[in-house]
C-alpha cells in the first residue's frame, strides 16, 4: 500500500492521532449536513470507540464559507481530505480508486479494527447505513460487509450481468454488489489485502484491490455478509466510456480469478452470504431504452469484430452470434447461456494472453451492449420486481456454465468445442 | 616454325592447365564448403524446427498479433519460415566460405562487400518485423475504438491505420538496404502531404456543410446520451 496515496495535509493530522478503532473514508459527493449525520451516528456506538472520519472536501464543496463544519471531539477526528485532480488517474473511477488505497492505508497506520468507505449518494439518511457497514467490524462479527442497494432494472448494469454472477459462481457467495463501492472491510481482511499487495499478489490499484475481496473472503475462510443500504444514486452513464469501464474492471477481476484458480475451483455450489437487514422493493419506474443504438453497436460488431473474437471465442458461439446479428430488433435475445460462455471465454482468453489483454476487454463492449439491448428489450415493460427473477436465471446460467469454464481453463487446447 | 608453334601451344597449354590446376582446390574447397553447409543446414534447419514445433511456435506468434507472418510462411508456418531461413543463411555461409577459397581479389572483395552488406540486411529485417507488430496493434486499436464509437467505416479506418504504418515500415527498411534512397525520400514526401492535403482539402472545402451537420448532430446525441439515457452501466 502506498502511502503517496495519502494526501500530505491528511498525513499530517493523521500523525497526532496514536490510534483508532474504526476509520471512515467519505470519498462520495455529500453535504456538510450529511457528514454531520454520519458523524452523530458514529458516536453512538457502544464502548465508545475512538473513530477517524476522511472527509473528501474537494467532493462536497465544503472549501465555502457557509458550510458548517460537523463539532469533533475525544472519541471522533474528523480529517479533511483532498484528491487532488492532478495525482489522479485519466480513468473514468481514478479518483475513487485512489481514495480506497488512502482509507486502507491509513486504517493500517492507526491500527484500526475495522475500515468503512462510503462512496455513494444514497436516497436514505447516510447516518441509518453507515451504522449497518460498520457495526459488524466492530462487533468483530464480519469481516467484509457488502452493500446491498435496491434493484433498479437498468442500473448497476456491469454488476448485474458480468460482476455479481461471475464472483457467485466463481467463489460460491451470493453478494449483490461484490466490489461495493460502499463497504466495510474488518482488520483481518485488510491484512490479508496488505500482506496480498506486499507479495505483490494483489497489484497496487484499487481496482485490484476491491476485486480481491471476496477471493480472499472465500479462500482465507473469513465471514462475509450484505447490509442493506437503499436506493442508491447511480452516476449517468457516459456511452462512449463503456470500453474503458470494462477495461479498467473486469481486467482486475479476471487477474483475480487467474491468482485464485485453485480456490475457485474447488467451489462447487454458491450459498447465500448473512444479510442484515430486509430489503425493500425499489418503486417502479417507466423507463424508455434506446434499443436500437445498442443492437446497432452489437450488429457493428459483428460486422468489423469476428477478427479478433475469432481468436477468443470458439466456432459454436460465433456462429451464434452471427444468428443474433441476423434478427429484427423486436426478436433480439441473447440466450443466458451464450452470454455465460462469452464471458468465460473471454476470461480464458485473458489468461492465456490470447490477444493483448486491453484490446480483448474493450472487444468486448459491442457484445456487452448486445446483452444489455436484450436485458433491456425483455425487461422494458416488466415490473421492477420481474428484476430479481431475471438476475437470478442469469445467475443460475453462471453457475450451470461453470464446468465449462473448468474444462477450458484446465484443458485449454483440448477442450475447444 | 613448325617446332616455334608447337612450342607455343605447349606453353599456352601448360599454362591454362597450370591456372586450372591451381583453381581446382578452390572449386574442390566450394563444394566441400557447400556439401557440409547443406548437412548443417539440414541438420540445424531440423533441431529448429523441432524445437520451435515443441514450443508451439505458429500459435505463439499468431497470439503475439503478428498472424501476417504465417500468411508469408510456406504451408502458413512460421516454423517452417524460420527454420527455412536459418539454413539458407547456413548454406549462404557455406558458399561464401567456399568462394573465399579462391583466394583471389575479386572473391575476397565480393564476400567482403556480402559480409558488410548483412547487418543492413538484418536491420530491415528487424525495422519489418517491429513494423508489422505495430501496424498490427495500431490498427487494431484503432478498430475496436471506432467500433465502440460506433463509426460505419471502423474497418476502412483500420485498414488504412495499417497500411499507413506498413508503407512508413518498409520505407525505412529499403532507406536501410540503401536501395533508391532518393526516390524512396521523395515518393514518401509527396505520398504524405498528398494525403494531409487531400484531407485538409475534404474537410476544409469539400465535406464542410456534412462536417458540420455530423459534428452537430454528434454533439447533440452525446448530449442525449448523458441526461436523458435511464442505462447505468456501473
Amino acid at each position: 500500500m502506498e502511502v503517496d496515496s495519502v494526501p500530505q495535509q491528511a498525513v499530517q493530522e493523521i500523525g497526532q492521532i496514536d490510534s483508532a478503532d474504526l476509520v471512515v473514508g467519505i470519498i462520495a459527493d455529500l453535504s456538510q449536513e450529511g457528514v454531520a449525520q454520519i458523524c452523530d451516528a458514529l458516536r453512538t456506538f457502544p464502548g465508545n470507540p475512538r473513530i477517524v472520519v476522511l472527509q473528501n472536501r474537494l467532493a462536497s464543496g465544503s472549501t465555502s464559507a457557509d458550510s458548517v463544519a460537523p463539532a469533533q471531539d475525544s472519541s471522533l477526528s474528523l480529517i479533511p481530505w483532498v484528491l487532488h485532480p492532478q495525482s489522479s488517474p485519466t480513468t473514468p473511477l481514478g479518483s475513487v480508486l485512489a481514495a480506497y488505497q488512502s482509507t486502507l492505508t491509513v486504517g493500517a497506520r492507526l491500527g484500526v479494527r475495522g475500515c468503512c468507505v462510503i462512496a455513494s449518494k444514497l436516497e436514505h439518511a447516510p447516518s441509518k447505513w453507515v451504522c449497518r457497514l460498520t457495526e459488524p467490524l466492530l462487533e468483530a462479527s464480519c469481516d467484509f460487509v457488502a452493500p446491498s442497494y435496491a434493484r433498479r432494472k437498468f442500473e448497476g448494469l456491469l454488476n448485474s450481468s458480468i460482476i455479481s454472477p461471475l464472483t457467485r459462481s466463481l467463489y460460491g457467495l451470493r453478494i449483490q454488489n461484490p466490489m461495493g463501492p460502499d463497504l466495510g472491510i474488518s482488520q483481518r481482511l485488510f491484512q490479508k489485502l496488505l500482506d496480498g499487495n506486499q507479495n505483490g499478489k494483489t497489484g497496487g490499484t484499487g481496482m485490484h484491490l476491491l476485486a480481491s475481496l471476496v477471493p480472499l473472503v472465500l479462500c482465507g475462510n473469513l465471514q462475509a455478509s450484505q447490509a442493506y443500504l437503499g436506493s442508491r444514486s447511480y452516476p449517468p452513464s457516459d456511452w462512449t466510456t463503456v470500453s474503458s469501464l470494462l477495461s479498467e474492471i473486469l481486467g482486475p477481476i479476471f487477474l483475480a480469478m487467474e491468482k485464485n484458480a485453485a480456490c475457485w475451483q474447488r467451489t462447487r455450489t454458491s450459498s447465500p452470504v448473512k444479510t442484515l437487514n430486509e430489503a425493500t422493493p425499489a418503486p417502479h419506474m417507466t423507463e424508455t431504452v434506446e434499443i436500437d443504438r445498442l443492437v446497432n453497436s452489437f450488429q457493428l460488431g459483428i460486422r468489423d469484430l469476428q477478427e479478433i473474437w475469432g481468436l477468443v471465442l470458439p466456432p459454436a458461439s460465433l456462429l451464434e452470434l452471427r444468428k443474433l446479428a441476423r434478427l429484427p430488433i423486436g426478436q433480439f435475445h441473447i440466450p443466458d447461456e451464450l452470454w455465460v460462455r462469452i464471458i468465460y471465454d473471454f476470461a480464458l482468453a485473458h489468461r492465456l494472453r490470447t490477444i493483448n489483454r486491453d484490446h480483448l476487454l474493450r472487444s468486448l463492449t459491442p457484445l456487452y451492449l448486445g446483452w444489455v439491448a436484450s436485458y433491456a428489450r425483455e425487461l422494458e415493460t416488466a415490473e421492477e420486481n420481474a428484476t430479481e427473477h431475471r438476475l437470478e436465471r442469469l445467475s443460475l446460467a453462471y453457475e450451470l456454465g461453470k464446468p465449462y469454464l473448468v474444462s477450458r481453463w484446465r484443458w485449454p487446447d483440448r477442450f475447444n468445442p | 616454325m613448325w617446332e616455334q608453334v608447337k612450342q607455343a601451344l605447349y606453353q599456352s597449354t601448360t599454362r591454362f592447365v597450370t591456372r586450372l590446376a591451381t583453381l581446382v582446390p578452390g572449386f574442390i574447397a566450394l563444394l566441400v564448403a557447400l556439401l557440409i553447409s547443406f548437412l548443417l543446414a539440414w541438420i540445424v534447419g531440423m533441431v529448429v524446427r523441432r524445437l520451435l514445433s515443441s514450443m508451439r511456435f505458429d500459435e505463439r506468434v499468431s497470439r503475439w498479433g503478428l498472424s501476417s507472418l504465417a500468411e508469408w510462411s510456406p504451408q502458413n508456418s512460421p516454423t517452417l519460415l524460420v527454420s527455412g531461413t536459418i539454413a539458407c543463411a547456413i548454406v549462404v555461409a557455406g558458399f561464401l566460405i567456399g568462394i573465399a577459397a579462391f583466394n583471389s581479389d575479386m572473391t575476397s572483395s565480393l564476400v567482403r562487400s556480402i559480409v558488410a552488406y548483412v547487418p543492413n540486411v538484418v536491420g530491415a529485417i528487424v525495422v519489418l518485423a517491429v513494423g508489422a507488430l505495430v501496424a498490427r496493434y495500431v490498427s487494431r486499436s484503432v478498430l475496436i475504438g471506432a467500433v465502440n464509437l460506433n463509426l460505419g467505416y471502423a474497418r476502412l479506418l483500420s485498414v488504412g491505420t495499417r497500411w499507413l504504418v506498413m508503407v512508413l515500415t518498409i520505407a525505412m527498411a529499403l532507406v536501410h538496404l540503401r536501395i533508391a534512397v532518393g526516390i524512396v525520400e521523395l515518393a514518401f514526401g509527396i505520398l504524405f502531404g498528398g494525403i494531409v492535403f487531400a484531407l485538409a482539402l475534404a474537410v476544409g472545402l469539400g465535406s464542410k456543410e456534412l462536417v458540420t451537420k455530423s459534428l452537430e448532430r454528434d454533439a447533440k446525441r452525446t448530449a442525449a446520451d448523458t441526461v436523458e439515457e435511464p442505462l447505468r452501466h456501473l
